[in-house]
């Protein structure tokens, strides 16, 4: 778009009132002043060179104790990197879909295939997997492809969750099934015809298997917080108005109904006739909406930066990547009620960054390292590292609930003048239906005022009062050009969506 | 169907089959047709079906995107004189019918604009043209549908392996995959390169054997793991049943797979028969031209009974204990034995 037609939509959405003002900060600041500023100028993408051969279709990632970097593919390999020398070698074969793996030690890891929760080991240390014991298969295979299983993750107390997958009815099973099967919930888009599908799962340390929570549909990620609360995102679909993070705790129940038959004592009725009223009112709601398709389309593995800065100035908080997008979504969450709620951003890190975000791990070194994945989906293929440069870039850190409004908290401090300008804060909301047909609309959307907004004495600190909160929506916040105090940077991330489902 | 020539007023069906593809990614039409298509979406995502001007398609996917929120109340289709005709989007499972008429000649792309699906999934009507590129060569079809499975072709065996992996094939080696006959967490074994069985290790028990080569996997591994692994060869010795039963009631045991272990990448499965240990061995022996199994079965206090399927195609050879009726029982003493089989 050419200036000119910029300044002339301007002119027609603002209005000549608010053009004085544009034309003093931000369109003005766009001609002149505005920094050069980009994602390229703070992080580094690089592509890992990969092996001929190779099928880069990656599903699980991790690192080594000793720096080596792991990776399993589509086609059964995993492989390992060793980013000293540059050289790959192959570690284990003959995988059933390993999409997803945790580090033991240097020479043994846990790999989750479709049909069981693996330890593989090199014992003889000749650097190839000599032993594939089954960790767990205490849980059903209908043969139906869409039966997927994620994980694990480790908490503090040493249990293992992994997440299994609803079949899809765009196909069928097999004659032979694994587990018990309940036709029960064959009715609708997605099924739960053998024990456990739609479940997340907790293996003690004794090694049994435990149901956990329940209510998911394809929970393609698995992460804790630093405060050590199990995340996990599920994709849009049936049930699901959009893509959703959901903190998950034992015994609850978290949307898609048809793993409700395997719930201990649940009535023998075909999970979708329930009255969808009765289905929302059991259900523990999500903390974060992805907003689908402009924010996110399938969003993959939440891994918290542990990095102590050496990832840049998100220390603490949590990455989530995106099938769909060139770019990591970092979530600002918090507690409110003593409840778990928040909202997503973007963290672009530049345009080498290749859609596909399927796993993220970091390096020893602080790196982030995302494993891409483009199978049956929209996708990209490779392994990716990312590397911040060094220098801290204008970025919202916080987005916290205030009882009219939403304190927003910021990496440096601001230009007072572009901070305190009402266009530079631009919010909607809407919601999503929590209905059994794929995906929904965006219902009741609407623009909402910003009544006032006051910079702090530090000025790294924003209060937007608006003119209505309201809980049960998505508040969509698009950051206008605002730049920091020494006018040398500007707001990289500019869409921000916030889950209110309380109120403060 | 990949592709349909039609000549008069005519009704089509597009699928939509998963792996972001409609079924028919190239139509041929002659001008004036009256077309009544239907979407019928067999995928577990949702989709819509955008006929565009000539040239317009990445256009049409661009306006589309650009709806951003607004996309999902306007079907992901942007009003726009580049779009000739649309369906609703279409959910999974359900199809929906739509009508048009290409009355001049050109070139038609039709294209998924559901946010993300826009740059892979495609197709093109061809109506009235005097050329049409061959199949594998029109760029107006995505390229996975056009050169299909070739490059990927995991073909072993018949002394010719060009490895889909990046490294060299290389024998004894397994595949956990779904394969025909076996419950959907089998393993598929190549002894060599023309020798091969499948070991079930949701049941704990070999399921059958082969001969000619081991497994191709372009199918399973293509799509969306909805298609079998293919078995390459001939399979000539098959289980009946669970082979084993404990004590002279013959009771089935409960099974519990444990794993396995290679040596010189020779697979061991282990697993536990009522708590019982056992472990099984396949090898190749080249000179005899014969697969022997060897079991290894743990501490027990009583006689297991492992029966032999009939089969007239092979020689049964056994080592450590005898055959009576098609049974062999294993007493509480016997640690080890091994069936030879042979084909005849």
């Amino acid at each position: 778009m050419k200036r000119k037609d910029l300044k002339h939509k301007l002119w027609k959405s603002f209005g000549v009132g608010l053009l004085v003002s544009l034309l003093g900060s931000a369109v003005q600041a766009q001609n002149t002043s505005m920094p050069k500023d980009s994602a390229a100028m703070y992080y580094e993408v690089e592509d890992i060179p990969l092996p001929d051969g190779l099928i880069a279709e990656t599903g699980s990632i991790g690192f080594l104790p000793d720096g080596r970097f792991v990776a399993g593919f589509h086609r059964g390999e995993i492989m390992i990197y060793n980013p000293k020398t540059r050289t790959w070698k192959r570690f284990a074969e003959g995988l059933h879909d390993p999409l997803g793996l945790m580090v033991v030690s240097n020479n043994e890891i846990l790999v989750m295939q479709r049909p069981e929760l693996t330890r593989i080991k090199d014992t003889d240390g000749d650097g190839e997997a000599d032993l594939y014991q089954k960790v767990t298969d205490d849980f059903g295979l209908s043969g139906n492809y869409h039966e997927f299983a994620f994980g694990p993750v480790k908490d503090k107390q040493g249990n293992l969750f992994i997440a299994l997958n609803l079949a899809s009815n765009g196909a069928g099973i097999r004659p032979e099934i694994r587990g018990t099967y309940d036709s029960l919930s064959r009715p609708g888009r997605m099924y739960a015809c053998v024990d456990y599908r739609g479940w997340i799962m907790r293996l003690d340390k004794q090694g049994k298997l435990h149901p956990y929570a329940v209510g998911f549909r394809s929970p393609n990620g698995l992460g804790f917080d630093a405060q050590g609360r199990l995340l996990v995102s599920d994709n849009q679909g049936d049930w699901l108005g959009t893509s959703k993070l959901f903190h998950v705790e034992e015994g609850k129940f978290y949307g898609h109904p048809a793993g409700l038959i395997w719930k201990k004592d649940f009535p023998r009725v075909v999970p979708i006739s329930l009255p969808v009223a009765q289905l929302d009112s059991m259900r523990t709601k999500e903390i974060v909406q992805f907003p689908h398709g402009y924010f996110a389309n399938s969003p993959t593995q939440p891994v918290l930066d542990n990095t102590n800065g050496k990832f840049g100035q998100f220390g603490g908080q949590m990455l989530i990547g995106d099938m769909d997008h060139k770019y990591m979504i970092r979530l600002l969450l918090e507690e409110v009620n003593g409840k778990m709620q928040g909202a997503c951003i973007p963290l672009n890190v530049g345009s080498k960054m290749r859609i596909g975000n399927n796993r993220l791990a970091f390096a020893p070194d602080g790196a982030l390292w995302v494993g891409q994945n483009d199978h049956g989906w929209v996708g990209a293929r490779g392994i990716q590292r990312i590397k911040w440069k060094g220098e801290k870039h204008l970025d919202l850190m916080a987005m916290n609930l205030t009882k009219d409004g939403f304190d927003l908290t910021f990496s440096m401090p601001l230009d007072a003048e572009s901070a305190q300008n009402v266009a530079n804060f631009k919010f909607k909301r809407f919601y999503y239906e929590y209905h059994q047909a794929y995906g929904s609309k965006q219902f009741d959307v609407k623009e909402i005022g910003v009544k006032s907004i006051s910079l702090s004495d530090d000025k790294t600190k924003v209060h937007v009062v608006l003119d209505e909160m309201k809980a049960g929506y998505v508040y969509e916040m698009r950051l206008g050009e605002i730049i920091n105090a020494n006018k040398s940077k500007r707001v990289l991330n500019n869409l921000v969506c916030y889950s209110l489902n309380q109120l403060k | 169907m990949t592709e349909a020539q039609v000549l008069s007023d005519t009704t089509i069906t597009i699928k939509v089959l998963g792996g972001l593809q409609f079924d028919t990614p190239r139509l041929i039409l002659k001008p004036n047709t009256r077309v009544t298509l239907i979407l019928d979406n067999h995928d577990d995502m949702a989709h819509n079906f955008v006929l565009t001007k000539p040239s317009s398609r990445l256009k049409v996917v661009e306006e589309a995107a650009k709806l951003a929120e607004r996309g999902a109340k306007m079907n992901y289709v942007p009003t726009s004189p580049l779009v000739i005709a649309s369906t609703k989007i279409v959910e999974p499972g359900n199809m929906e019918t739509i009508s048009f008429v290409l009355d001049k000649a050109g070139q038609y792309p039709y294209v998924c604009t559901y946010p993300g699906h826009g740059y892979v999934m495609f197709g093109v009507i061809y109506v009235g043209q005097s050329y049409i590129p061959p199949f594998e060569k029109d760029t107006n079809i995505p390229e996975t549908q056009r050169v299909g499975t070739r490059n990927e072709h995991a073909h072993h065996g018949h002394g010719m392996p060009s490895s889909p992996h990046p490294y060299p094939i290389e024998f004894p080696m397994l595949y956990r995959t779904f394969m025909p006959e076996a419950s959907p967490a089998a393993i598929a074994v190549g002894l060599t390169p023309t020798e091969s069985y499948c070991w079930d290790a949701g049941k704990c028990y070999l399921r059958y054997i082969w001969t000619g080569g081991f497994v191709d996997n372009a199918e399973q591994w293509k799509g969306n793991g909805s298609k079998l692994t293919k078995v390459e060869g001939e399979i000539y010795w098959k289980e009946q049943q669970f082979p084993f039963t404990i004590g002279i009631n013959k009771t089935q045991p409960k099974v519990d797979f444990k794993g396995y272990k290679l040596l010189k990448r020779v697979p061991t499965f282990e697993y536990t028969l009522d708590g019982i240990k056992v472990s099984e061995t396949l090898t190749w022996n080249e000179t005899a031209q014969s697969l022997i199994r060897t079991f290894v079965i743990g501490e027990r206090s009583s006689t297991m009974n492992f029966t032999l399927p009939k089969n007239d195609a092979i020689t049964y050879q056994l080592k450590g204990v005898t055959l009576k009726n098609g049974v062999i029982a294993v007493p509480k003493t016997i640690k080890s034995f091994s069936v030879i089989i042979k084909r005849k």
